[in-house]
Parts: C-alpha cells; structure tokens; sequence
C-alpha cells in the first residue's frame, strides 16, 4: 500500500473500530477534480468471519483549487439527498483534522458502471440517449429546486439568504473573486457585472438548494441512457432556483458542438423538463440574468483557478488548461448573452 | 537551421499524446500529459499571433479613447484617455505589449463605466465603438479548440 493508502486504511479503522484487517488497495487520482483531489479505492475489511470489500471515493482538499469550497457543506449536502429521488452516492465519513491525510477529506460510495466523461455524451452511444439524459437530468433538476430546505435539514450548514438578496449576494460574492484574483483587466466581465447590477432579477420565488455545478460533467450516465448520480456538490447553497437552471444553459457547456444545453437538448426543452419538475417559472427576463451571471460566475472561476496556478498552490495541468481555454469561450458567451457578438 | 516555435510545439505536444502518454501507467498522469499536451497546442496557436494581436489591440484601443476625449465630462478620466491616446509601444516583447494592454483595458473599463451614465448621441456611439471593440478582442483571442 502506498503511504496516503496506508494512513487512510487507518483512519477507516478508527472510524469502524470492530472491523478487522482494514486494507485500502487500488488507491488511484481520478483527473479532472478541480476543486478537490479524488481518489477511488477498494476497501477491504473482515467483521467476524465475513470478509467484505466496497468501492470508495476519497475527496480530500488540494493546498489550492479552482475555488475554494467547504467540504463540510459538500458531504452534508450529499447525506441530506442521499436516499432522495435525487440520485447521490452514500456519504460516509467527513474529517476536517489534517492530521489523518495532511488536508481535510471526506469519503463516500463509488457508483460503479457509469461514465462522467463530458466529451463522451456526445459520441455512439450514449448521443442515443441524449433525449432521456435531457429529460432526467433536468427531472432531477427540478427536484433538486423543489426540495424543501427545512425538511433536508440542511439550512443547519448552509447560509439563508432571503429571496430579494439572493441574485446580489451571488454576485457581490463572485465579483470579490475576480477583484481579488484577477491576473489582467476583464473589461467584457465588468461589463456584464454592470449590466446585471443595473438589470436586477425579481426576488426568488423560492429559496432552495442550489447545487451550484449542475452541468454536463458533473452526473454519472451509462450507455442505457440511466443517471446514476448527481456529483461535485462542493458549490451547493442556499438561493434562487434559476441559478442552476442558467448555469446548465451556459454556452461553454454545449459539449456536442451544437447548440443543445449540455450537448443534450434545446433549452426550451431544458426550460420546459426543469419547470414541470420544479413546480417554478422560469420567466425569460429573470432567467436572462442568471445566464448572464453565470458568465461571470464562470469567468471569476477560471480566474481564480489561474491564479492558484500561477502562484504556484496547485500546478494541476487542468487549472491552466481552464483558464487559458475557457476564459476566452466565456467572455465569447457574456458578449453572446448581452446581444454583442456580432 | 532557424527554429520554428510552432513547429517545435506541434510535435511536443504530437509526442505527448502519441509516445509518453501510452507509456505511463497511471491513469491520473495519462490525463495530465493529455492536458499538457492540449496546453501546448493552445500555446502554439497563441504564440504566433502574441504581437500581432496585441498591437492590434492597443492601436483599437487608443482610437477609442481619441475619440472619447471630447465626450468625457471627467476632467481626471479626460486626462488619462488623452495621455493614452498618445503614447506608442514601448518596444514589441510581448511582455511590454502585454503590460501596456493591461492599462489600456483597465482604461477601458473605466470610460465605458463612464459613458454608460452619460447622455447623447456621441456617448452612444462611443458605447457601440466600445463593444464592437470588445467583440474583436474577444475574437483575436480566440482559441480553435474552445468550447465556445
């Protein structure tokens, strides 16, 4: 076993105090997890005579990421779902002591059989699919934002917000990244900050919980056209429904080369799926403002990732792909949703 | 033999993908070599147009902020467009064409903050030059293999 598997071994033994035998085998990085490191691995354990083994996901925090995020909220949204008609996989143990795995970490249940792979919704066969995945995800969606908040328990770790304050809270939030990160000027960015500053959106019908990543990339699918799980919960908060709606319809999440949402259908269909699920209207002119947020959003985000990079907290290839490839596809999408693109 | 840099970084990036990447076991360093090689590309694609855009882009710039002069009530904002307006680039490094672009767009914000309080005919036309503006820097920076 390599150290980190041998030190994670011994947590799960402190955690499961009558198991015996704890080994972790095929420890190995999963790339592409910008905000934590993840890792899978096979647990192996014997409790009396029955030897049991189970695939697990170790997220453990980088020393820097695309954004940082709380762990805390991420795992206590996953064992607020979990069991839910929102698919997520069992959360197991969240430590915020660095001393197990030098950085806090959590781990839960891998969901085995599925692909994440943006690139590969697009391609035979999972492009068969793309009608059912639409109308899943955006089920799914929908359900996410139909939630009630006191019920999941889950006002307890995330920040309430009332509905008026939502779409400036969100905001104000993202422009402090970009002020506090920024590398160059992002005169298309501040543009649209402006606009959406002097545009405000009507108070949220409801506030539910946002997942705060819901797109392409960030749920399981399998070539059956099934949703296994909705992941990267690390975003999650309290807020406006659309926020997550909007973000799904971003531009640099088209993946299929076309213009579908999620490289899986056209956003009126995405709309039409989200409102029926959700029970919520989706009004063109509130709507609007979100996708213009989610430029900025995204932009502070690739920002932030570049500047972890170049200050050197994580030089993980994919924060400089990020903010090289993807600055450039957002502020092309801002200009695109302000009517600018010529 | 003179160097051709975007040749040089075509085939890095070719034998990344084709001869380091299958010769390395781990899945997380597969992927990463996929990324680093991707980032080459994207490199190689920027650095021969490096100058070029960003002449092209502080030249568009400076015309602009000519242009608003007379259309600024600012006294301070008049006098920053007007000393940008005049200057040249100091050299064609790209790290001095890159340092002068960043205060020109920083410029850039702040008249187009302005003008968008303003009234008149010439503040809307200053607003439109300044999004066609950002619309063609937008596109000079474009990358091929951006998914948008």
């Amino acid at each position: 076993m390599s150290d980190l598997a041998v030190r994670l071994a011994a947590y799960i033994k402190k955690r499961l105090p009558d198991a015996k035998d704890v080994r972790v085998e095929g420890l190995e990085r999963i790339f592409g997890g910008a905000s934590r490191e993840t890792y899978r691995f096979v647990l192996h354990l014997r409790e009396g005579d029955t030897e049991t083994q189970r695939r697990l996901i170790l997220r453990r925090d980088p020393p820097g990421s695309l954004i940082e995020t709380e762990r805390a909220i991420e795992f206590e949204t996953y064992r607020a779902f979990y069991g839910s008609v929102v698919p997520v996989p069992e959360p197991l143990w969240l430590e915020e002591d660095d001393r197990w795995l030098d950085h806090p970490f959590f781990v839960m249940e891998e969901i085995v059989g599925f692909e994440s792979n943006p690139q590969l919704i697009a391609q035979p066969p999972f492009s068969e699919h793309a009608a059912a995945f639409a109308e899943r995800t955006w089920t799914i969606l929908g359900e996410i934002a139909r939630a009630d908040v006191k019920a999941l328990g889950i006002d307890a770790v995330m920040e309430t917000v009332s509905p008026a304050a939502c779409a400036e809270r969100e905001l104000a939030f993202w422009e402090a990244k970009i002020d506090r990160d920024e590398a160059c000027p992002q005169p298309v960015i501040r543009a649209a900050i402006r606009w959406l500053r002097r545009n405000p959106p009507p108070p949220a019908q409801k506030v539910g919980v946002v997942h705060g990543d819901f797109r392409t990339g960030n749920f399981l699918f399998d070539a059956e056209g099934r949703i296994g799980a909705i992941l990267d919960w690390e975003m999650a908060h309290l807020g406006d429904p659309l926020e997550d709606l909007a973000w799904g319809l971003n531009p640099v999440w088209r993946f299929g080369g076309d213009e579908r949402a999620g490289g899986l259908a056209p956003n009126e269909d995405a709309i039409r799926i989200w409102e029926a699920a959700s029970g919520l209207i989706a009004t063109p002119e509130a709507l609007r403002w979100w996708e213009v947020f989610s430029c900025v959003k995204g932009q502070a985000i690739w920002i932030s990732g570049g500047h972890e990079f170049s200050k050197g907290a994580n030089q993980d290839p994919i924060l400089a792909v990020a903010a090289w490839l993807m600055g450039n596809s957002q502020d092309r999408a801002a200009l695109h949703l302000l009517g600018k693109l010529s | 033999m003179t160097l051709d840099v975007s040749r040089f970084l075509e085939v890095a990036s070719v034998h990344l993908l084709t001869r380091s990447l299958p010769a390395v076991g781990d899945a997380y360093e597969q992927s990463a070599l996929g990324a680093l090689a991707v980032l080459l590309s994207v490199v190689r694609e920027d650095f021969d147009r490096a100058a070029e855009r960003r002449v092209a882009e502080n030249a568009a710039l400076r015309e602009i902020f000519a242009q608003a002069v007379d259309i600024v009530e600012d006294p301070a904002l008049r006098g920053q467009l007007e000393a940008a307006a005049g200057k040249g680039e100091p050299s064609l490094r790209v790290s001095d064409l890159e340092r002068v672009n960043s205060e020109l767009r920083a410029l850039l914000i702040m008249l187009h903050a302005e003008v968008e309080t303003l009234d008149g005919g010439a503040a809307r036309d200053c607003e439109v030059r300044i999004w066609r503006e950002l619309a063609a820097s937008t596109e000079r920076r474009r990358i091929a293999i951006g998914p948008f």
